[in-house]
């Protein structure tokens, strides 16, 4: 019998999407979303998904960036059509083998995928456990933008989100299970570059006020918003920004005073700030116009910090009080006039100057290191640096 | 959609050839564009004369209906970005004497490198003078079986053929083939023919003239991994190839000058890149060079593009590769076939690659991996 006479029957083409230009630069934003157990964060991902907004946003739930031991994860993807996207479940196929000596993360690779089969997402949404730092992730994310594929439109990191009980939150701050020395729940307020204080509604001024000062004085740089039943303006959560090199880093960067609608922490600025609660402590310093030469030792003393876990005039400083940046934002400000904007998240950083009209600027820059160990030597060494 | 512009292409079509979506199950398949109907009636009435273009594209051979020679192409269906293709079945997996001491992923099911998952996130290991002396024997060794292997490429002999020969060079000096079961990769040596960015698993396609391939060759000795590459022309070469060999290696070696204690990872990046791009070529981002000790792949992590944000300075005593993959145009991505390893380039273009092991000595750097030539 000849095969080739059995005629096959037509099918539907579908297009193939083109190959997508490796210099393209579409964006798609990636927010990371973290919070306390019980603090709402499903609430909030229920109300985004549910809310007309018209994009089409993937939420990708759940323990995710931890590579070794991937086997299938799912996501969901919200459309105009289906904007709960209870029909969209979709399984995220993981590559295996082919990652050796790759430095992209298996998750990512999979993400993409997914978009050149079923379309660019206009949003990513990534919710992580209770639990888990989003440092790990957030670099991982941040790092991926140098290789990003998918559609020709780049996963790009938008910044990280914490979700904040209003009745428990001061509690967990204060007494939730440490890591490495570090409570758990303060990781996650360090790395964060906006905080929804949620369930407002159930607790009192007084005690607002006094959970927004603890926050606000273990991540000077976050924004807090208070919500309820995590009702909050998308504007303030999506496309900030929060690790955008050059111009769009620098509203983030000058966004660091708490000024939005409901609060405002600005008034007394100190050229030096200091803070410290269970193992986490944060600096913030003023810095005076900088030359090119003082650029380039503020350049090394940062690689220092970040990278060696250490200042530079301390060469043993190990066991006495262990120095880890877990986040660092920053906004130098030139003799020359131009603006370099500083974004790191664990040791990874990078420092972009500012393209096109920088008018309008303060004629001093800033640095906010939040981490470990991040007492008086830290910011004396600094200053010494600095004078 | 745009693109339901292609008419029914009946030659005597009876509704006056309008635009179809309805396309041919098999050229769809075969990867041949255009072959649309606009019903099952005009797509019967001529499939005597439309079938015989699946005949002149159809692969040869498949794994249910091999060739004479018991060859056949394992991924018919695959959008192969290139003309190269993968020639099986592969060899069986070859045996490692028992004798030779073996890292964690040889003898792991998945071949899972354990070890170097637990050290991940840390820094870069300093090597004492002992550890040192044994890294160069290891890479001395490399070096001597890339040579030999270096020494087969010529028009004709198949990758699974310098496979055997690494293989066998390499335990004959009671080393074990670096790649042999990493995360399952099934042969001893990497073998990246003509568009073949890196990780082409050695089968059994004949070397043809005009072809480039890089070989990349890793073993473990005595506790210690080397890893090294090179591109080599199999008999004579294209300008563009012969151009794209000169500047990768260029690449490598302005990105070797560079090192030495102080120096920054993410400075290698700004020495290769900028060469490439003078010479009409894209750095591949995806795979970066890796520090290397007693385990094969670790940190520090080194890309090879100009603006990244690697973290490390170098210090004394760190050994890692720079091992540049350039490909000629404009295109850095990968699109990996069906095999998860081998990755190809997007578009087709060809693509080269050099590899050194490098030691950071307390006054500069010293190539462990270095031939007697290219000094």
């Amino acid at each position: 019998m000849d095969f080739d006479d059995d005629i096959p029957t037509l099918i539907e083409h579908e297009d193939k999407q083109l190959m997508p230009d490796s210099a393209s630069t579409g964006r798609v934003p990636c927010t990371i979303i973290s919070g306390f157990l019980g603090a709402g964060k499903s609430t909030l991902l229920r109300r985004i998904l549910t809310e007309h907004h018209g994009y089409r946003i993937a939420v990708i739930m759940n323990e995710f960036g931890d590579t070794s031991s991937i086997e299938a994860k799912t996501i969901n993807i919200s459309s105009e059509d289906d904007p709960t996207a209870e029909k969209s479940q979709e399984l995220l196929e993981l590559a295996n083998g082919c990652l050796c000596c790759s430095i992209k993360d298996a998750g990512v690779a999979a993400i993409e995928k997914l978009m050149q089969r079923k379309g660019a997402f206009d949003h990513i949404l990534l919710e992580t456990t209770g639990l888990a730092d989003p440092g790990p992730i957030a670099s991982m994310f941040w790092l991926n933008e140098e290789y990003a594929t998918g559609l020709g439109r780049q996963i790009s990191l938008d910044g990280v989100i914490c979700v904040v009980d209003a009745v428990f939150g001061q509690q967990q701050m204060e007494e939730d299970h440490s890591v490495d020395g570090v409570g758990e729940s303060l990781r996650q307020i360090a790395c964060s570059d906006v905080i929804l204080l949620n369930k407002v509604d159930l607790t009192s001024e007084e005690q607002l006020r006094s959970i927004e000062e603890l926050i606000q004085r273990v991540n000077p740089s976050a924004p807090i918003h208070r919500t309820i039943r995590g009702q909050i303006d998308l504007a303030h959560i999506m496309n900030i920004n929060a690790y955008a090199g050059g111009a769009k880093g620098l509203q983030s960067a000058q966004h660091q005073r708490g000024n939005n609608d409901n609060h405002d922490h600005a008034g007394h600025t100190v050229s030096s700030k200091h803070y410290e609660l269970r193992g986490i402590s944060s600096l913030q310093v003023t810095l005076p116009t900088l030359t090119r030469h003082r650029l380039q030792e503020l350049d090394e003393w940062i690689r220092t910090v970040l990278w060696e876990n250490r200042i530079p005039d301390n060469y043993h400083q190990i066991g006495l009080s262990e120095l880890k940046v877990l986040r660092c934002k920053g906004l130098f400000v030139m003799e020359s006039g131009e603006q370099y904007v500083l974004q790191g998240v664990q040791s990874m950083y990078d420092l972009s100057l500012v393209e096109g009209d920088v008018t309008g600027i303060p004629d001093s820059g800033k640095l906010v290191l939040i981490g470990k160990g991040l007492d008086d030597s830290v910011r004396q060494s600094l200053n010494k640096l600095l004078v | 959609m745009s693109s339901a512009t292609v008419l029914c292409q009946s030659s005597n079509c009876p509704h006056g050839n309008p635009p179809s979506r309805l396309e041919c199950p098999t050229c769809n398949k075969l990867g041949i564009r255009g072959s649309f109907f606009c019903g099952q009636e005009c797509f019967k009435g001529n499939w005597k004369t439309h079938k015989i273009i699946h005949d002149l594209v159809r692969s040869p051979a498949t794994a249910a209906n091999p060739s004479q020679d018991g060859t056949y192409h394992p991924f018919a269906n695959f959008d192969f970005t290139g003309t190269l293709r993968p020639v099986y079945p592969l060899s069986p997996k070859r045996e490692v004497p028992e004798h030779i001491p073996r890292p964690d992923y040889a003898t792991h099911e998945d071949g899972v490198p354990t070890t170097e998952l637990k050290r991940a996130g840390q820094p870069p290991r300093l090597l004492n003078s002992e550890e040192i002396e044994k890294m160069k024997f290891a890479c001395r060794l490399g070096r001597e079986v890339l040579d030999i292997a270096a020494a087969m490429v010529r028009p004709g002999v198949t990758t699974d053929e310098i496979d055997a020969v690494v293989h066998q060079a390499t335990i004959d000096r009671n080393a074990y083939p670096s790649p042999l079961n990493y995360r399952n990769f099934p042969k001893s040596v990497c073998t990246s023919i003509n568009e073949i960015i890196c990780h082409g698993i050695p089968d059994r396609r004949k070397l043809q003239e005009g072809d480039i391939i890089n070989l990349d060759i890793s073993l473990y000795y005595d506790g210690f991994h080397a890893d090294l590459n090179a591109t080599y022309p199999v008999g004579e070469i294209d300008e563009d190839s012969k151009k794209l060999i000169q500047t990768t290696r260029e690449c490598l070696d302005e990105a070797i000058k560079i090192c030495k204690p102080g120096a920054l990872f993410r400075d290698i990046g700004k020495v290769i890149e900028p060469i490439a791009r003078a010479n009409g070529c894209a750095v591949v981002r995806t795979y970066t060079g890796h520090g290397i000790n007693d385990l094969f792949h670790t940190a520090p992590n080194i890309p090879h593009y100009a603006k990244n944000k690697a973290i490390g300075t170098m210090k004394p005593g760190m050994c890692f590769t720079i091992e540049p993959m350039i490909n000629l145009g404009s295109h850095w991505d990968t699109h990996h076939w069906p095999d998860n390893w081998t990755a190809s380039t997007v578009d087709g273009k060809r693509s080269a690659q050099f590899e050194e092991t490098l030691l950071i000595t307390e006054t500069g750097v010293e190539v462990l991996t270095a031939g007697s030539t290219d000094l």
